[in-house]
């Protein structure tokens, strides 16, 4: 695993394809174990050689990491800044995650700029040569075919150099590469069973502060459950607590240049500036969710669905943070549930009937394993006072909570909270969205946003389902 | 707003250039499309009836091809002969640009064939020549026609040549292993020489189209054609282990996972990324671009391919033994001096790569078929692995003054005598052993590769557009017209 300090500026991120093949001349498990080991020792010897070329992704500089080359446009020389270089890196479309200023404000931003390298391989060479030779060999063997998918980051700090940056990936990315094939190998070794092989994955997490991006190899193929082991020991290793997880592989690390393929937003809430209060603090979900709202998935809930579409949004939270690996269910699952633990008559699945917190709170743990705490306030007015009781949550479990009450259902995200004045906000998610996934207009019109003790119904009871972390990894 | 782009076909007649040139030089420049919205109106319609009348004129007048002079010699030493017809092969370069044609090549004599045989064209002996030619051919040289000398109808001779041209085309074009290009020419010549009156008759086809007619075209001589074509080589690792399937391994066997594991290659070089003297050239950029011209220039490439496909499942499989290619070979391609293309020089050398690995195979193939057990080359290891040494690569320069070679293949057990001889009855060169070039491949010394990845500190002269006043570009439009019409009646381009 390469460690890497998420908090300087640049991240160098280095993906390829190499070609693994060999001939298995035999079933002997040992020998077989010997020509796997050696065919990775010729990869590496292939990453640190100099036909190991790396190709900086959207521009045209390309790096020959083992040999003092690279080519590039006339008007870089070794001594332009690297700032400068990025001009030549065309700007991606930022996915709609987030105002730049805000994220570079936000100290749990991680990386300021990822830079995407393609590993590559130069097939031309100056002599000497020596004409090809064919070689056939008659065997009733086996033959392996994989194609291995590096993945590694570095990371480096600003206003370097040209020369210094391939002086990096001289040292840091080559390094990086050979020991990603190293852990691949083990990997493999460690997972093959007779004649199959399961292929070396990479996948990226990022661990709480100082620890910062750290790569994994894990077996394609293997879910997450037959992982635990593993995940033991890199709790321990990296000193973490036991009772969340880190390396499941929802956990993966989303960089900031890959859009979301779902399409759903991720995190609206990071667009925000926080509000200051005096002596005030802010309690935040922690971890990744995407806003559910009406109308999404071409399901026209408008005026019904405000408690099933809080509900999406939990159920997208305990997905993304590596707790279940169920997706997030439609209205219609949902009901299917409330039917299967009693709740509902069958009549209720395909009807526009409206849920609250206890039926949420049901679907959770009959669906997705989880338990949650109801907290109940009998009137709007008093929700004031539970800002210690929010804070906690935020703080120990810090799940979305949903809220109902009235004739509204909404998703709660954080409170900022004063102890000693008792001054409270609510940041609040509203399910009663109709719109597209604009990160612009949500903000804009507050359907995430930061709202007063006014915001909810005076005399109106409500009902609070907060859901509680699984004490898993 | 509204821009139109100057059709490249157009582009190829030189009075035509320099006449738009003259015009609209304000705007005007060689790649991009011309704003019209910036012109007056009535210029614009001097415009479009200019292009009409040029579109017309190119339509009429076809495809010009210029041809090296000592084809002509060639040619004229054929007619002298009494047999009658010769057949024989036009070998040059085709390009949007222009059409070169470098040498002709007649037919070989079927030594079995019977006097009354020897006066009728024997279509697949054609063919086979054509096949064989063509694996002698860098990159940037091509069968681009064929030719008859005959003293027959012309009529019957066009047919004729029409019915080679199409065999030979779609024989060497199906054993490519790349795609056709969009920007590929496909407009092929014929010629046919009467050699009593000396007559040629010249016309092109468009092989992609099979009820295509014949269309008129140039056929001119001149001398010193090649002295300044570009030379684009390198020398190219090959790494390739396939598996053999798990029932026979016989030779039949083993060519269908050869050409399998070849196409995927090639499609791997295809795709790769080219350098030109360590810089990566914009595609539409020219390759000679601040070089003087009629200076000969070689460049050296390099090439970064990746992997594109993903392979993660089923990833053991049974297998009956493996294939594998491994070694170095030299490529080379070249291209006419009339400012060609970065992108013609990459498309030209990938193709040459991939050719003359595909070529050494199959010539491997086709020796192992007809020798059943001792093969040329092999030594056996074990009972089961056998190693074959494919053949390499010689160069064999063309008597033209230029840097122009064509190539043969050797294998280990023959002598340079053969390759001589083979030079001979192929392409009917006569060359000696010292002029063959036996330095590219088996060699340790360093060819002529030279790598250099520093930036060059070259300055790219962009070219300059003239200012001029729209007063003299309204008097040379109405001197177009008159030169236009000139043009079709004088018949003088």
């Amino acid at each position: 695993m390469v460690v890497v300090d998420s908090e300087t500026a640049t991240v160098l991120r280095v993906k390829g394809l190499l070609e693994f093949r060999c001939q298995l001349d035999s079933t002997d498990e040992q020998l077989v174990r010997n020509v796997i080991s050696r065919t990775f020792e010729t990869l590496r010897s292939q990453v640190k050689s100099e036909s190991c070329v790396l190709a900086v992704s959207d521009s045209p500089v390309i790096i020959w990491p083992n040999k003092d080359a690279y080519a590039t446009p006339e008007e870089i020389t070794p001594s332009t800044l690297c700032e400068d270089m990025h001009q030549w890196i065309q700007a991606d479309e930022q996915e709609s995650s987030g105002k730049k200023s805000s994220k570079k404000k936000s100290k749990k931003s991680s990386v300021a700029s990822v830079i995407n390298l393609r590993l590559m391989t130069e097939v031309t060479k100056p002599g000497p040569l020596s004409a090809p030779i064919l070689t056939k060999t008659v065997l009733k063997s086996h033959f392996v075919s994989v194609t291995l998918p590096l993945d590694c980051v570095v990371c480096t700090g600003r206003s370097d150099t040209i020369k210094e940056y391939v002086f990096y990936t001289k040292h840091l990315l080559i390094e990086a590469l050979t020991h990603q094939l190293c852990e691949m190998e083990k990997v493999t070794l460690q997972n093959m069973k007779g004649m199959t092989l399961l292929v070396p994955e990479p996948v990226h997490f990022l661990l709480p502060e100082p620890k910062g991006l750290v790569t994994v190899v894990y077996p394609v193929g293997v879910p997450d459950s037959q992982l635990v082991a593993q995940r033991k020991e890199l709790h321990q290793q990296f000193e973490l607590p036991d009772d969340r997880p880190y390396f499941r592989r929802a956990n993966a690390y989303h960089f900031p240049n890959e859009p979301y393929k779902d399409g759903y937003l991720r995190n609206p809430h990071l667009a925000l500036t926080h509000p200051t209060l005096d002596n005030g603090k802010v309690y935040l979900v922690q971890g990744i969710y995407s806003y559910h709202h009406y109308m999404q998935d071409r399901v026209d809930d408008n005026g019904w669905g405000c408690a099933y579409r809080s509900l999406q949004t939990i159920c997208s939270w305990f997905q993304q943070q590596g707790y279940v690996e169920l997706p997030v269910p439609t209205h219609k699952e949902i009901q299917q549930a409330l039917v299967d633990v009693g709740d509902k008559q069958a009549s209720f699945v395909g009807s526009r009937q409206w849920i609250g917190s206890i039926e949420v709170q049901a679907v959770l743990s009959h669906l997705l394993g989880l338990t949650s705490k109801i907290l109940f306030v009998s009137q709007g007015a008093e929700l004031a006072s539970k800002g210690r009781e929010l804070a906690n949550h935020f703080l120990t479990e810090g799940t979305p909570v949903m809220i109902g009450g009235g004739v509204l259902a909404h998703t709660i995200l954080g409170v900022a909270w004063s102890e000693t004045t008792g001054q409270i906000r609510y940041l609040i998610l509203d399910p009663h969205y109709t719109g597209a996934e604009d990160l612009q207009v949500i903000t804009d019109k507050g359907w995430c946003g930061w709202k007063g003790p006014d915001f909810w119904d005076q005399t109106a009871y409500y009902n609070l389902c907060l859901p509680q972390r699984p004490k898993v990894i | 707003m509204l821009t139109i782009s100057i059709p490249s076909h157009l582009l190829r007649h030189r009075r035509a250039t320099e006449i738009c040139q003259c015009i609209f030089i304000f705007f005007w420049s060689a790649d991009e499309p011309l704003d019209l919205s910036k012109l007056p109106a009535f210029l614009v319609e001097v415009l479009a009836t200019v292009l009409l009348l040029l579109n017309i004129f190119h339509e009429i007048m076809g495809r010009g091809y210029i041809v090296q002079d000592d084809v002509e010699g060639y040619l004229s030493k054929l007619c002298e002969q009494k047999a009658d017809p010769v057949t024989g092969l036009l070998i040059g370069q085709s390009s949007t640009q222009r059409d070169f044609v470098v040498m002709a090549i007649r037919t070989p004599q079927k030594e079995e064939s019977a006097a009354a045989a020897r006066n009728s064209v024997d279509k697949e002996w054609v063919t086979e020549h054509a096949r064989q030619v063509s694996r002698m051919l860098p990159g940037g040289l091509s069968v681009v026609g064929v030719f008859i000398i005959t003293d027959a109808d012309a009529k019957d001779a066009l047919t004729t040549l029409r019915q080679l041209l199409f065999a030979v085309e779609n024989l060497i074009s199906s054993e490519h292993l790349w795609d056709p290009a969009d920007d590929d020419v496909t407009d092929c010549v014929t010629l046919h020489i009467n050699p009593k009156t000396r007559k040629t008759v010249c016309r092109t086809f468009d092989i992609k189209d099979p009820k295509s007619v014949a269309k008129p075209a140039d056929w001119k001589y001149q001398s010193g054609l090649c002295s300044s074509w570009a030379t684009v080589s390198c020398s190219l690792n090959v790494d390739m282990l396939l598996p053999l399937p798990n029932n026979r391994t016989s030779t039949g066997n083993m060519e269908e996972c050869l050409k399998e594991g070849l196409k995927a290659w090639a499609h791997q070089i295809e795709s790769g990324l080219c350098l030109i003297d360590g810089k990566r050239l914009p595609e539409d950029s020219e390759l000679t671009v601040g070089q003087r011209r009629n200076v000969r220039q070689t460049y050296t490439a390099q090439l970064l391919i990746t992997t594109e496909n993903k392979r993660l499942t089923d990833v053991i499989e049974q297998c009956g033994g493996s294939v594998s290619v491994t070694g170095a070979i030299h490529s080379r391609a070249y291209l006419h001096s009339n400012k060609p293309k970065a992108r013609l020089a990459e498309k030209l050398l990938k193709r040459d790569v991939v050719s003359t690995v595909a070529t050494r195979v199959q010539m491997m193939l086709e020796e192992l078929l007809a020798s059943d057990q001792e093969s040329k080359g092999s030594c056996r290891d074990k009972q089961q692995k056998e190693l074959f040494c494919l053949p390499h690569r010689i160069f064999c320069p063309l008597k033209v003054s230029g840097p122009l070679c064509v190539c043969d293949y050797q294998f280990s057990d023959e002598g340079l005598s053969e390759v001589t001889e083979r030079l001979k009855e192929m392409l009917d060169i006569d060359a000696a052993e010292e002029d063959l070039d036996t330095r590219q491949e088996m060699t340790f010394e360093i060819t002529g590769c030279d790598i250099t990845p520093e930036p060059t500190q070259e300055k790219v002269e962009a070219p300059e557009h003239k200012k001029n006043y729209i007063g003299v570009a309204m008097a040379t439009a109405v001197a177009l017209l008159a030169t236009a019409a000139s043009m079709l009646y004088l018949n003088d381009i």
